[in-house]
């Protein structure tokens, strides 16, 4: 796992405590009854402030997954 | 202290095994979302035992919200309002109401806004404590002036604020919080996040939404304030040193450049009249320490401090006897002195007592100091035993003088001790609640309640509660007992029980064992108790009562024999 997958994989633990650890990886709106919208909103504001970022709000309907999540953070991690 | 929402998520996520909850209900009309999160954080921080349930109402419904939670079960309430309440034109999210055009129908319309609120939070108070934060955020854009300049229509609009905040101040159970306290620990330049308010309706920025749910925390479960202070008396109370200069040259005056001390006079005047117990310990002679405390251009009058000890000996010494005397632990003490090092020696023999250094050449320090002592000593209200106090303690002196330790029970029937036992039901009287909240020696298992808890209890048909208040021929001493439980015909469950300190060794508990035999006609007693660490005084009466299982719960209590030879006059207040 890289540093911000393990950050990711904590924010997303706190936002769905009763995700099991390897479960995570997998995690999509779609899979988890419990990502409604306010978790989306709690989790993508828990990562934010974890990474100290602004979500760009045209991707903000797209990070639905654990994986396109990573990806995002990757990107901007790259970019920054 | 301030949470970040990833610290406050983890800790809700240690606490959610935990069975026994509590029910806040937040009332707002924006979406609640990381308020809500960290309210329950916060309360997590405060009652680390206790997770608290977080109900809430319909975004932009502010007045239902306010309906359904006077009428929940929830046992406190959070309400915080915005000035998109008033008048959805007054948010961001809502466009088309700025013009000069609409600013009279927005005043008018606020206006009634506010007369409405008051009558749903009147409705709110009556069934359980309430924290109320009036709008945090700026008016948006409102008015035709530049932004440095106030419009008269925002003033107007603030002038209506402030009527409903003088109103609801004055409400029983309503605790609203100070804006300019809220102004020192979140800037008003940073609260707002419109990203947040226009994507999902939440309008605060994380690290305001965290400080303003702490401070809805502490408003709702404030901390039990202090009980004494004990001041040094050279260069804290005064400017110079009373055995060198003498007593009439000590000064606390501008002209003299000692107006801190002077100050901090006033502090302790303020104290006094608040309920706050008073005592000096001074490394003087006593005559001259008593000639000083003559003056009467004191501003807080030396009678006013009991006991007062001056001697050469150690100042840990020194407040040991203040503490015996007022028979209170050393947490709930302040003693405040100009020298380091007298505050390390006492602060070395008792840890827990908080010692404050008195700044006496820094005046910005000072009153940073005089703040520490409003934030250590404020309570929600003033009771008319907090006057009594310090004569009480003084009667107290003197009855151990008079009959020792423990008075035989001729020596407690000369006191001809009047007692009355209130049982009528009054949510209103806070005496009875800040009595159980803050005993910890005579307390039948030191359980705190909060303020909807306990107006749970009123509402319901088998709880009783029972307040005593005592007087004898050395003067009266308020309300200084409480007994509160549940009756099921015969047999009575005693949840709390508490007798101040002041009132020990005059057989008072003995009167309240009586009145549950006689007046509610008791047939068992059972006493839910718990030792504490801090509970020996009760555990001994039980011993006393010939109940050796101090280690037990809920005790049967058969045992309890009816006490008999009284010493005190009775009479009993019931409801009509």
């Amino acid at each position: 796992m890289t540093d911000i997958q393990v950050r990711l994989s904590a924010c997303f633990a706190n936002v769905f405590p009763d995700l099991k650890p390897d479960e995570i990886p997998q995690a999509s709106q779609e899979s988890l009854a419990a990502w409604d919208s306010v978790a989306h909103i709690t989790l993508l504001s828990a990562i934010a402030e974890e990474f100290q970022c602004e979500m760009d709000e045209e991707f903000l309907e797209t990070l639905t997954s654990y994986k396109r999540i990573v990806e995002y953070v990757e990107a901007g991690s790259a970019k920054s | 202290m301030e949470l970040t929402l990833n610290q406050a998520l983890a800790t809700l996520r240690r606490q959610r095994e935990l069975v026994s909850r509590c029910e806040i209900f937040l009332v707002c009309g924006f979406q609640p979302l990381h308020l809500a999160t960290f309210l329950k954080a916060h309360f997590a921080l405060r009652w680390p035992d206790r997770a608290a349930d977080v109900r809430e109402g319909l975004y932009g419904d502010l007045d239902g919200t306010l309906a359904s939670a006077a009428k929940s079960s929830a046992t406190a309430a959070a309400v915080v309002i915005e000035w998109g309440d008033l008048d959805s034109r007054l948010s961001f999210r809502s466009a088309g109401g700025w013009g000069l055009s609409a600013e009279q129908d927005i005043l008018a319309n606020c206006r009634g806004r506010w007369a409405k609120i008051l009558e749903r939070l009147k409705d709110l108070a009556s069934r359980m404590p309430v924290a109320l934060v009036l709008p945090t955020l700026p008016i948006p854009l409102f008015g035709h002036t530049a932004g440095c300049q106030m419009g008269a229509a925002e003033a107007e609009l603030g002038k209506y604020a402030a009527i409903f905040l003088a109103d609801a101040a004055r409400l029983s159970n309503v605790s609203i919080l100070h804006p300019s306290h809220l102004g020192r620990l979140s800037p008003e330049v940073s609260r707002r996040d419109p990203n947040m308010e226009l994507a999902a309706g939440f309008p605060y920025s994380l690290g305001h939404a965290s400080v303003l749910a702490h401070q809805l925390v502490q408003l709702l479960c404030p901390l039990s304030p202090m009980k004494g202070l004990i001041t040094d008396l050279d260069d804290t109370m005064w400017s110079g040193i009373v055995g060198e200069v003498g007593a009439q040259a000590v000064t606390w005056s501008l002209s003299e450049h000692s107006q801190i001390h002077g100050l901090y006079q006033q502090e302790l005047r303020h104290l006094s009249e608040i309920g706050v117990l008073l005592a000096i310990a001074s490394k003087n002679e006593m005559p001259v320490v008593e000639e000083a405390l003559r003056r009467e251009d004191l501003y807080v009058p030396g009678t006013a401090f009991f006991p007062v000890k001056a001697s050469w000996g150690p100042k840990s010494q020194a407040i040991a006897e203040i503490l015996r005397v007022w028979n209170i632990g050393p947490e709930s003490v302040v003693f405040v002195d100009d020298s380091p090092m007298e505050l390390e020696e006492v602060r070395t023999a008792f840890p827990a007592m908080t010692c404050l250094h008195f700044p006496k050449r820094n005046s910005a320090k000072a009153i940073e100091l005089f703040e520490q002592l409003r934030d250590l000593f404020g309570k929600p209200a003033v009771h008319p035993e907090d006057a009594l106090r310090q004569s009480s303690i003084r009667a107290a002196e003197q009855i151990k003088e008079a009959g020792g330790q423990q008075p035989g029970s001729d020596f407690v029937r000369a006191l001809q001790g009047k007692l009355t036992f209130d049982a009528r039901k009054d949510g209103s009287n806070k005496r009875l609640l800040e009595l159980i909240n803050k005993t910890n020696q005579f307390n039948l298992n030191g359980v705190r309640i909060n303020d909807g808890e306990w107006l749970r209890h009123l509402e319901d048909e088998t709880g009783f509660a029972v307040g005593v208040a005592y007087e004898d021929r050395f003067g009266p001493l308020g309300v200084i007992g409480v007994m509160a439980g549940r009756q099921n015909e015969g047999v009575v469950e005693v949840t709390s029980w508490v007798l101040s300190c002041r009132a020990f060794s005059r057989r008072i508990e003995h009167h309240m064992i009586e009145y549950l035999f006689q007046r509610r006609g008791a047939t068992a007693i059972r006493l839910a108790f718990k030792p504490t660490g801090r509970n020996g005084p009760f555990q001994e009466f039980l011993r006393s009562m010939g109940v050796e299982n101090g280690a037990a719960g809920d005790l049967e209590q058969q045992a309890l024999r009816k006490p008999d030879d009284l010493p005190h006059e009775v009479r009993t207040l019931e409801n009509d």
